[in-house]
Parts: C-alpha cells; structure tokens; sequence
C-alpha cells in the first residue's frame, strides 16, 4: 500500500483541482474544506512516506509497470520525500492564510480559480521532486511555470500583467534552454531516466565533451533563470511587488527552492562529481552566489516597496543557498538544504505578516509602516522575527544556517566567502532594522488614536503566529530536522 | 518582606517618619537597601569567618543541611536568569496606571537576585557548577559559575538593583517608563547570561540579545539625535557580533569545543590562524568595552539614553566586552595547569605577543579616552569618554596579564579590580549627573555652577565618585590603580623595555582624569553663578538613597583593599595557571598605602592640578580636530562622485542627478548624516541610476552569461 502513496497524492492534488470547478453552486466554504482536508492528506501521507523511506529506504515506482527504459519511473528516496514534506506543511499554512484575504484585489468569481491554480502548481512540484527522468521533469517544470505565472497574474491589474508577461517570457527562455540541453543530453546517450544517464555520461563523457559542456551550460543557465539566481532575478521583484501576499509567498518560499533542488539533481545525479569538477563548476557557482548575496542586499536597500524589498532578500538569500552548494561539500549541502527550510519559513512569516498589515491597513510603502506595531504588533513581531532571522541573529532558525553555512565554508578552506557571508549579514540589517525600528518606535499620533488593535481574522493570525515559532523552534533545536538532511544530503555522495 | 506590597494602611506612628521621604517606595527602598547592606556584611563576615561564626552554624545541623542543598542546587544559573525575565514580563500588568506597585515589584525582583546570587558562593568557590544542554542551537550551550565570574555577577546584580531603585524616581519625568522596564528587564537577563556562560556560543547569544534589548534603552527618548547614536550604537554592535561569531565558527572548526577550557596545545598547530582568532575576538569583545579605534559609538549613545540606561551602560554593559576578552584570552589561550610549571615554557609564546598587542590597545585607548574628555562640555558626554578611558585601564590590566602569562597575575587581578571599581563610580557619577539634570535641565557643565548649595548631599557623593575614579588613596580607585600600575612596572621589568613609555602615558592619563574631574566639580558644583535655583525642593527621594549605597561601597573598598582581593579575587587566580609562589609573594602580601604609591599619587594629582589651571587659562579644554578627517568624508563623496561620472559616461545628459543627495554627503553637513546613512544615500543613487536598466536589459544578461558560462568551461575545463 505504501509504494502506492506517491501516485495517491500526485492523483489527490491534480483531481482537487478538478473538482474545485463543480463546486460552483455551493456554499464556497465546502470547497474549502475539502481543499483543507486534501492537503492535510497529502501532508499526512507524505510524513509516512519519509518515515518508511528512513526506514526502509529507497523506492522506486514504475508507471504500468514498464521498465525505466522505456517507461516513466518515481523514485522515493529521503530527499524527495523530506523535500514533499516541507511543501505540504509551508503549503498548508500559507493555504488556512489565505482563507480569508480575498481583499488583495483578487475578485471573487477569481477565488476559486486561485485555487485551482494553486493545486496543479502543487502537483507540478510534486512531480517534479519525485520524477526520476529529465523528459518528466521539463513537462511538471513546464506545469509549474505556467501555474506560478497564473497566481501571480491573478489580480486584473494592468502593473500586475506586465510583471507576470516579464516572468512569462523569461521563464520560456529558460524552459527552451533546458529542453535544449536534455536534447542534446538524449542525443548522445539516448536515455532520459537520470540514472542511465548518470552512467552512460561516465563513460562517453571524453568522447563528446562539446556535446556535454554545451548542455551543462543550458541546463544551469535556465533552472538558474527560474531560480531567481543573480544575475537572473530580473524578473523577481516585479512579480513579487504585484503579486497577492500568498502567491508571494509560496513563489518564494518554495517555487523558486523547487529550481534549486533540479539543479541539485541534475549536478549531483546526472552529471556526477567528476564532470562537475572538471569543469570548474564549483567557481561559477560560488561567484554568482556570492554576488548574489551583496548585490541582492544593495539593490534591496533602496526599495521603497516593502514586498519588492522582500523580494530582492530572497535574491540575496538564494545566494547563501547557491553558495552552499556550490562548494559540493557535505556540510555544504546540509547549510545550503537547512536554509532552503529556514528561509522558506522565515520568508514566508515575512510575506504573509506584512500581507496582513496590507489586508487592513492598505498599506505597501515603506514609508507608511510608521508606527504601525502599535496598532499591529501581532504581525509587526512575527515580521520582526523574520528579519532578525535574515539578519542571522541567534535563537532564529536564520542563525543556524548561518553557522552552518560558515562551517562549511572554512570546512572547504575558503575562508574568503566567510567575509561574503558576514558582509551580507550586515547589509540585511541596514534594510531590515530600519523597518522594525520605523514600525514600533517612531511615533505616529495618528495611529495611536486608532481603537481596533488587529482586528484581523484569527485564521490570518494563526498561520503567521505559527510560522513566528517555528523560527524560533528551529533556531533552538535545529537538530530536528538537521539529522533528517544529514540522510537527504547522503542519498546525493 | 510584606510590606514591599502593601500600598496603602501604613501604620499611622510611621507616618510622619513617612513624610519626610518622597514617597512611600523611597521609605521601602531605603529599608531594602539597609538590608542588602546588611547581608553583605553578614555576607563578607560569613565567608572571612568572622568570631568563628561559620564554623559555629556549620555545626548547627538545618543550617548546614540548607548549606549542602545550596552548595548543590546546580539549576541556579536557570532561576537566576528565569527572576528578570518573570518580572519585567508581569510588570507590563500593572503598566502605566500602577507605576508605583510597577516600580515596586521590578525593586523586587532585582532584590530578589541579589540574594540569590549571594547564595551561589559555595558553588562558585568550588569553581564546580557547570550545566549544559546539548541539544539547543545544534551544537549545545551551558553555563559555568568560577569566582571571575561570580565576582561580576555580584556586582552587577548591586548595581543593577540599585540604578532600579534611583530609576523609579527618575523615570517618573520620562514616558513610556514600563517599555523601558521591560527592555531593561531583558538587558539584565541578557548580561547576567553572558557573564554565566560555560561557552563560547551562550556567551554569543547572550552577548547579541544584549545589544538588541539595549538598542530599545539607547533610543528610548525617541529624539533625532537618540535615533542617530542608536543606528551607530545598534550596527557596531552587530559588526562586533559578527566578528565574534567569525572567531567562534573558527575555533569550532578547528578545535571541535568553545567550553572555556585550555585550547593552546591545539592552537598552537594552526600558524596564524590562531592570531586571526585572537584578533577577531579582541576586535568584537573590543567593540562592546569601547576600545580606542572602535570606541565612537560610546561617546554616542551612552548620552542620549535615560541616566538609569546610561548608567547601566557605563557602569555593567561595556565591562562584559572586557570580561568577554578575559575570559576567552585566559581559557583558550593559556595552557592547563598540569601542562606547565615555568615562566620559560615556550607554549607561553603565543599569548606573549597578544598580550603586547592588546597594553598598547590599552594604553591607545586610555589617551585617546581622557584627552577627548577634557574637550567636553556636556556632563554626560564628558563621563561616556571617561567610560572608554577607563576601559584602557582594563584592557591594559588585560593586556598585562597576557603579556607576562605565568606571572601575569597582577595584571589579572588589576582588570577584574577595576571591572568592578569601575562599574561602582562610573555608575554613581552618572547617576550625579541624572540628578543634576533631573533638577535643573540643563548638562552642559559651563552653563551650571554653585549646585552644592542646593544639592549638598549630591556633592558630597559626586566628591567621593570623583576621589575614586581619580585614584586618591582611602577610595576604591587607587586601590586597582595601584595594582595596574605594578602590572605595566612588571612589564617592563620582566619584558619590553618599551612599556616604560606605557608607564609614563599611564601616569599623564591619571592626570587627566583628575584634572578633568575637577574641572568638572568646579564649573557644577562651586563656582560661583548668577543663576538661581529656587525651585530646587531639598528632599530625601529614591535617587539619594540608591547613591548613598554605591558612595559606602566606593569608601568601604577603598578603606579595606584585601577583602576583596583575598575573598574574591585570589580564589580565581588559583584556578588559572598562574605562578603560585609569585601569587603568595606578590598577591596575598600587597601592601597598598606604600610611600611609594602614596608618591605616585601626589605626583599624579599635582600634575592633575597644574593641567587645570593651564587649561583653562590657555583655553585648552576646546580644541576641537578638522572635520574633513573623517572615515565617512573621505569614502563616501569619492564614491558617489565616480558613479555620477560613470552614468553621465554612459546615459549622456539623461543621468538622474540628485542635487539633495549630493549635499547630504558633502562637507558642510557633516553631523547630520552617519556612516550607515551615507552608504544607504550611495545605494540609492547606484539603484535608481542601475536597476531599471538591469531589468530591462534581461535578453543581453541571458546571452551575455551564457556565453561567459560555456567560454569558462570551455577554457578552464579539463577534457
């Protein structure tokens, strides 16, 4: 029964979705509930599955029972199972917030097909975590940038076209690229399962090095276009200052991880550690993450949008991750796959908080967050605590990616990125603190006379209050989910 | 201890004795500080032995079976930690609308410390309390009580205590008094941390929650001005945290362990690395204890804050800088006690030339502290460059301790001396200060005069904060002078004949201070003025009470130098791997009111006295330096000046140019912008000349970077 769990869920999101539809006539607060009960499932069922994976280990799952050469193969390891579990959870937070902001532009009749949207971008990822074969991967990757644009464009705003017309477009691009590089990749091995590949790429790789070089450069380039990576993340911030908070949200906290964790599979398993080397793969890694991690900091200092401010911190926070793996060390990969985890939190406490104070107070300036903790300080903390994590101040989760981070850096012997790291750290507190200090100390006397404190639905509160300790849970016990990456990391060596 | 809660149906004997206090916590308070002067003296007399008393209640079987379950209640540390953090949490209950039975259970609770605290002695003699929890922040954090420790947490709790009882006075003309509370409640749990830390990383956390809680204390006035120090206050802080955590990644790397335990045999195979570590550390600990090249936060924000915050600041924050430097420097870097027996032992190499690093630190710090004192005027300022002068005193003891290693013991003993003479008088001047600005609103020194009138028991006090801070014999200041100054004659007799120049730069620095502080007792308190200050009302208030306490402990050390040196100090350097014979001789046979200290100290106050003199007669107190020499100056405009050319160069006349931008970074307004926002106004200027233009050119970026990433490959590959 367990081996059947993988199908069950992907088949569970994508029939949600289709059912959302013939709910029409209903009260809305059904479908709702059924989507609630869905992915509570889905969660459920994947906690199982990364319980017997750590178990049992390893699975695969043959589609019609045909043989990988010819079929389409899942593998459930500890890593896809691990990574479905943080999604169904984030997902599922993010999802009871959303229950009540309708206001953020999205029109009613919409609502619905938001979540329609939203159910076949979380089959995509699922698929995309759990496929084993290149061809597999493009089509969920094609799913999910088509989707992702959807939730960003959601709202009839003409800004709000332009943006998801930008990430459209780019987002082709980088798709087309990655086709490109899995043609020629097929072309000379004439396998698409990546294990076959892995292989057949051992041993022809001196043969067609041109072949191989070119489709590595693709391949990177175009999962890198869609994992916001610097200098690829043009298309970021304008969808994110557009976006409603959830979509936000869920495009930086988890899509974009989506990307990286492709790239990860695609270095660590199909081309292997000796190509990887050969080729210097490592340096690029680490010059674009590192720069990454300043500019996205400089160009976030200067925004006057606090969503867009947001949204050039997750460049500069993909950067640390970009960084970690880039040093293809163990330690590495487990900093860079415990910040995937605490920047997915952290970034979504801060997407969803300040969505709240968006919801009531129909602000998005930086300059009318003024005084705002008192009237809000709820949601002004748990952003509060976002950014301390950010800052990678300790008893935060961010601290703890930090730390791990360093390690792995001097592990490496590159001390040098310790100064990126630090420098970056306090460039995050010249455009986080401000904030912070502006909402709870400068005084506004307008906004004291304001009876109503918060006056926001529970179900908004709960999920940001949710992800506040999370943070701090993390950050003082990190060894609960460290010890499950240190098994994740092992699945890729 | 009843009354404490009892706020009205006072007996009505008491009520004219009421009267002639302000009000009814000053009453309570003063009982509360009769009783922890008490218990000190019970205190002291129960560890000296006094009459055969503790060995007469040893006998006494409850009492010592209470004894035993002290001496082996290792939780302490947690329900030390868990007594602020409850009060300044309930606290917020009674809020604005109860202040008086706020004010009341915050005294409380800082009470409440004290003798707990006190109760940890045995343990802390023992040097045996460590606990640790191996399971928070991954790697494990614990917590560890020895007598260095033990004696800063005795102090800091006093102090603390204390500036709370002067605060319920003075915090009556600030608002918002219960957020200050809470934070102040949190600093202390944050310090109290720090000081009890059994590694490295607890000593970190405590240390980063501790410039973050004390953020809100520096910039509770909410004035301009109080934001600007507080952005310096709250980003060198950080740097300084950053800087430590640098070290702390390192050292775990390379040694697997930050509890304080000798790491040197390890070190010493890591080449320069372990000089990085060491620098790093001082560096960041530095920041913290206001040390010379990093100091200018201090003279900042210790100002702008309430006087109880900058009392506190003064007084206890910056010393855990100090205490952090001490307690990394002998734990790491000085070998186990097994591991050496000599002076000659080459492993002492290594915390040799550290130590010589960190006496001119020391010594740079103590000039550059006492000569931009003396250019001040406001009272405040003037302490807070005292404060850094001051922390040279330290980190010279420091410096010492480390430079001369196996016998560095009167280094050792002269910092943790001054630690805590230091926090006693720098903590009573501010709270003078307080007093004086409570009354007359005004801090600038040259706009006051002839105050003893009106203020005479403030005078009296400020006299003997004075006396101290400027080292005369019978005050508490010339006692860890005394012991600072055999260190640096030690230093150069045992090592570097340079440290002579150090001794002569020490004694001038003495002179300073001396001359400084009469200056500044002339101009508030005797000289003669026009101006009148009738509405000053002569009564006996919270603020008076707290003072008086701090006065007798300044005295009662200055009278009485052993008690603290053999109950205290002396336990501590047994632990460490000092000399022990040069201890027997040196340390347990001080003698302090020598000739030739008393010598010393006549030079240092006649040379004080002529400096005065000569100061104000060639108007040498208002040198001021040229404003163009500044760090900020000379980086940012250059900067911001290329990257205009650089867009003119390349957009031609469409370049935005912002003129408002330009002006703030330009000369003539330089007190107006700092450091953090010339570099935020740089970064504006590079965004809105490039980020547009990044965007939009995402085609040329995608081509551009694929080709450089397959030339790359195709050049540096190997294939």
């Amino acid at each position: 029964m367990i081996e059947q769990l993988p199908i069950i869920n992907l088949l569970l999101l994508l029939g949600t979705a289709l059912i959302i539809p013939l709910f029409k006539k209903r009260p809305f607060q059904l479908s709702l509930t059924l989507c609630f009960l869905v992915l509570l499932t889905v969660l459920v069922s994947s906690v199982f599955l990364l319980i017997h994976v750590l178990e049992y280990g390893e699975f695969y799952y043959h589609f019609g029972n045909h043989e990988n050469l010819i079929g389409i193969e899942f593998l459930i390891d500890a890593f896809s199972a691990f990574f479905t579990v943080f999604v169904a959870a984030l997902v599922l937070v993010i999802y009871l917030y959303s229950w009540k902001d309708k206001t953020e532009g999205i029109e009613n009749k919409e609502f619905g097909r938001y979540y329609i949207l939203l159910f076949i971008l979380l089959f995509s990822i699922f698929g995309i975590l759990y496929s084993n074969d290149l061809f597999n991967t493009y089509v969920f990757i094609e799913i999910l940038s088509i989707t992702s644009c959807a939730i960003i464009s959601i709202k009839r705003k003409k800004e709000t076209y332009t943006a998801a017309f930008r990430y459209v477009m780019l987002n082709e691009i980088a798709s087309m690229s990655y086709l490109l590089g899995v043609a020629l990749i097929y072309m000379i091995t004439g396998h698409l399962n990546l294990e076959r590949v892995a292989t057949s790429l051992q041993s022809i790789w001196p043969l067609y090095s041109t072949n191989i070089i070119i489709a590595i450069g693709f391949m990177t380039i175009g999962v890198g276009i869609k994992a916001a990576i610097f200098p690829f993340h043009i298309w970021l911030p304008d969808a994110h200052a557009t976006a409603p908070s959830t979509s936000s949200a869920i495009l930086s906290g988890i899509v974009v991880k989506i990307y990286i964790l492709v790239l990860v599979k695609l270095l660590f398993r199909v081309f292997g550690m000796e190509i990887v080397e050969a080729l210097h793969i490592k340096w690029i890694m680490l010059i674009l993450g590192s720069a990454g991690m300043i500019m996205g900091s400089i160009f976030a200092i200067a925004q006057k949008d606090v969503k867009r401010m947001l949204g050039y911190s997750s460049v500069a926070q993909i950067g640390y991750i970009i960084l970690g793996i880039g040093l293809f060390t163990e330690a590495g990969l487990q900093a860079a796959f415990f910040h995937i985890i605490s920047h997915g939190i952290m970034k979504a406490a801060l997407f969803l908080s300040v969505g709240v104070i968006i919801y009531y107070k129909h602000v998005q300036k930086l300059k009318d967050f003024e005084g705002i903790g008192y009237q809000m300080p709820i949601s002004m903390t748990v952003f509060s605590f976002g950014a301390l994590g950010m800052v990678g101040i300790p008893l935060t989760s961010g601290f703890i990616s930090k730390f791990n981070l360093g390690i792995a850096v001097i592990d490496a012997n590159l001390i040098f990125f310790l100064i990126i790291i630090i420098l970056s750290g306090l460039l995050n507190v010249v455009y986080y603190f401000p904030i912070v200090i502006s909402a709870f100390l400068k005084d506004n006397k307008e906004m004291q006379k304001i009876p109503h404190i918060e006056k926001v639905p529970n179900i908004m509160l709960i999920p940001i209050l949710t992800l506040g300790v999370a943070i701090v849970v993390l950050g003082l016990f990190p060894n609960l989910i460290m010890d499950i990456i240190v098994s994740v990391v092992a699945t890729l060596f | 201890m009843k009354s404490i809660f009892k706020n009205n149906a006072a007996p009505v004997i008491k009520r004219h004795m009421i009267d002639r206090f302000q009000d009814r916590i000053t009453y309570t308070s003063s009982k509360l500080i009769l009783t922890i002067f008490l218990l000190l003296v019970a205190f002291i007399g129960l560890i000296k032995n006094v009459f055969g008393l503790t060995d007469y209640l040893k006998n006494v079987s409850f009492i010592y079976q209470f004894y035993l379950d002290i001496a082996h209640f290792i939780w302490m540390p947690l329900v030390i930690l868990a007594i602020p953090m409850i009060g300044g949490l309930s606290q917020i209950a009674f809020g604005q609308r109860a202040s008086s039975r706020r004010d009341r259970l915050v005294i409380f609770m800082t009470f409440l410390t004290i003798i707990l605290i006190m109760t940890m002695y045995p343990q802390a003699l023992s040097g045996g309390l460590e606990i640790r929890f191996p399971e928070v922040l991954g790697i494990g954090i614990g917590f560890r009580i020895d007598m260095l420790g033990y004696i800063v947490l005795l102090i800091t709790s006093i102090i603390w205590f204390l500036v709370m009882v002067y605060a319920h006075e003075y915090m009556k003309k600030e608002n918002k008094s219960t957020r200050f509370f809470f934070f102040l409640a949190f600093t202390y749990v944050s310090v109290l941390g720090a000081i009890m830390a059994g590694d490295l990383l607890t000593m970190f956390l405590f240390f980063e929650s501790m410039t973050i809680f004390s953020y809100m204390l520096v910039i509770h006035g909410q004035a301009e001005e109080a934001y600007k120090a507080g952005q310096n206050y709250i980003f060198m802080g950080l740097i300084g945290g950053f800087l430590i955590l640098c070290a702390i990644l390192l050292l775990y790397f390379n040694i697997g362990d930050l509890r304080f335990v000798s790491a040197i045999t390890k070190l010493d195979g890591l080449g320069n690395l372990k000089y990085w570590i060491m620098g790093l550390l001082v560096l960041g600990f530095g920041i913290k204890a206001g040390m010379a090249p990093v100091h200018v936060w201090l003279p900042r924000a210790h100002p702008v804050a309430p006087t109880p915050a900058s009392a506190l600041l003064s007084g206890i924050m910056i010393k855990v800088g100090a205490f952090g430097i001490l307690r990394t420097a002998t734990s790491y870097f000085f070998p186990s006690k097994e591991a050496v027996s000599s002076y000659a032992d080459p492993i002492w190499l290594t915390i040799e030339s550290i130590g010589a690093i960190i006496i001119w630190f020391g010594i740079i710090t103590m000039v550059v502290g006492v000569f931009l004192a003396l250019q001040q005027s406001n009272i405040k300022r003037m302490l807070a460059y005292h404060s850094v002068s001051q922390m040279g005193y330290i980190v010279l003891g420091i410096g010492v301790s480390l430079y001369l290693g196996y016998k560095g013991a009167m280094g050792y003993s002269g910092a943790i001396y001054h630690i805590i003479n230091h926090a006693l008088f720098k903590s009573l001047l501010f709270m003078v200060a307080g007093v004086v600005f409570y009354h007359t609103h005004e801090a600038d020194m040259y706009k006051l005069g002839g105050l003893w009138k009106k203020l005479p028991f403030t005078a009296i006090i400020c006299l003997i904060a004075a006396l101290g801070i400027s080292g005369i014999p019978l005050f508490n200041g010339f006692i860890s002078k005394s012991l600072l100054h055999h260190g640096i004659v030690e230093a150069y007799t045992y090592g570097d004949k340079m440290f002579f120049f150090a001794e002569i730069l020490f004694i001038l620095v003495s002179a300073g201070t001396v001359c400084s502080f009469i200056k500044m007792y002339y101009y508030v308190f005797i000289r003669k003025t026009d101006r009148n200050y009738d509405h000053i009302k002569r009564e006996f208030s919270c603020l008076d009470s707290a003072m008086g306490l701090i006065a007798i402990l300044i005295v009662i050390i200055g009278v009485f130098p052993k008690l603290l040196l053999n109950e205290f100090i002396l336990p501590q350097l047994r632990l460490i791997t000092f000399d022990p014979d040069f201890i027997e001789h040196y340390i347990v046979d001080a003698h302090f009111f020598t000739s030739e200290d008393l010598w010393m100290t006549v030079l240092v106050v006649f040379l004080g006295v002529v400096l005065f003199f000569a100061g104000s007669k060639f108007h040498w107190f208002h040198i001021k330096l040229p404003r163009w020499f500044s760090l900020e100056y000379l980086f940012f405009l250059p900067a911001f000046i290329i990257m205009r050319l650089i867009c003119r160069y390349l957009r031609g006349d469409r370049c935005p140019i912002e003129y408002s931008s330009y002006n703030l970074l330009n000369l003539k307004n330089d007190n107006q912008t700092g450091f953090v926002d010339r570099f935020v106004i740089t970064m504006k200027a590079f965004n809105l000349r490039f980020e547009a233009s990044i965007i939009k050119s995402d085609a040329l970026i995608y081509t551009g970077f694929i080709t450089l990433v397959l030339l790359f490959m195709f050049i540096f590959g190997r294939f």
